[in-house]
């Protein structure tokens, strides 16, 4: 079970979330999530969250599914029981043993630097 | 100057002794002031606004959370100072605003620590501390940006400032509020809750029927609530032990 600190957001098992979904802080999903999502802080994906987004965080740990291309600035990791379809941007990849990546694999320090002015991920701002 | 709003609860005679040690300890720190008892048939809006009328700037609830949220009812104005000075039985607010119960508050309030504290404010209700509403099916608007539903029972608190439990800290100071909505899982041994929190500016929760929202305590009925933050809304004296 997830600990609020007070800063972070948790989306809980047994929630579900539609639209853009974009987090001042760390961001944890244990529910389902469809549309965006967007953190400048860290990331975790819980074993049972379903999130069909588009994904643009600092790190991510993964453990749950995601249908969507997903950019992560720093480190990104895959658990055994994660699975994940779509187009991955990263400077620093790991996956698991067991876990399922199909999709197309950008890795490297040039590889998540954004062009000015063009969004990866549209989103709405709070 | 200084008004000091009495609970009606202090009319007991057991508070007397105390509230003579309390009454000399003010005038001893020179900051002794008006005295309005709180009381049953008596508007508590009317007395306290007449109070700031003729010239209070400090206004000091004299009992307990229900005390101090009769005063902050009361003062509508960023410019008046608000203070707790615990006597009797009490809630929450005491050890988060880290004022000692009694004789010793005075010292506290003597050295006017003043804190800028954030409010919420629910369909034109305000809250210092927060919302609960026991009811399963709502949804949750968070602007255009997104909708969140519960897919199994839930209850829903929204936070500006409590006491640190399940879901953290929520600090009344950040300019946030903070929907935590709890989410109880049975299986067959034990109960498990899952609980899930989003800091927010503004929110809008709708209800299919009608249902009761407690505002710090207070009874408050309808389908739809809009939430949102009212930053440094209060200027309130804590003491050097506050909990944010």
């Amino acid at each position: 079970m997830a600990k609020g600190t007070g800063s972070e957001t948790i989306i809980a098992h047994g929630v579900r979330l539609e639209g853009d979904l974009v987090a001042e802080g760390d961001l944890i999903i244990e529910g389902e999530v469809h549309g965006n999502v967007k953190t400048q802080g860290d990331l975790r994906i819980g074993e049972q969250a379903l999130v069909e987004a588009d994904i643009e965080a600092g790190n991510a740990l993964v453990s749950g599914t995601i249908h969507g291309n997903i950019l992560v600035r720093g480190k990104l990791e895959l658990l055994p029981s994660s699975s994940l379809t779509g187009d991955v941007t990263t400077e620093v990849f790991v996956v698991g043993p067991g876990a399922c990546v199909n999709g197309m694999i950008r890795m490297g320090a040039e590889a998540v630097v954004v062009p000015k002015g063009k969004k990866r991920t549209e989103s709405v701002e709070e | 100057m200084y008004c000091y709003v009495y609970d009606e609860a202090l009319q007991d005679r057991r508070f007397e002794r105390e509230l003579a040690q309390i009454e000399t300890r003010l005038t001893d720190l020179g900051i002794a002031g008006k005295i309005a008892r709180l009381a049953l048939f008596r508007d508590p809006n009317e007395l306290i606004r007449d109070e700031i009328r003729s010239g209070v700037t400090t206004v000091v609830a004299v009992g307990n959370d229900t005390t101090l949220r009769r005063v902050l009812d009361a003062i509508g104005d960023r410019k008046t100072v608000v203070a707790l000075l615990p006597i009797g039985p009490q809630g929450a607010m005491t050890e988060l605003l880290g004022m000692p119960v009694g004789v010793a508050a005075c010292d506290v309030l003597s050295a006017r620590i003043i804190e800028e504290l954030d409010l919420g404010e629910v369909n034109g209700k305000r809250f210092l501390q927060s919302v609960h509403i026991d009811h399963g099916d709502f949804v949750v608007h968070h602007g255009k940006a997104y909708t969140m539903t519960p897919q199994r029972k839930a209850t829903v608190e929204v936070r500006n400032f409590a006491s640190p439990d399940d879901a953290g800290m929520q600090s009344p100071v950040d300019g946030r509020l903070s929907f935590i909505i709890r989410l109880p899982r049975f299986s067959l041994f034990n109960k498990k809750v899952d609980i899930g929190i989003v800091p927010f500016s503004e929110m809008e929760i709708m209800y299919e029927t009608n249902v009761t929202a407690l505002v710090d305590g207070e009874r408050l009925d309808g389908k739809q609530f809009v939430f949102r933050v009212i930053p440094r809304a209060l200027r309130l004296v804590t003491g050097k032990s506050r909990k944010f």
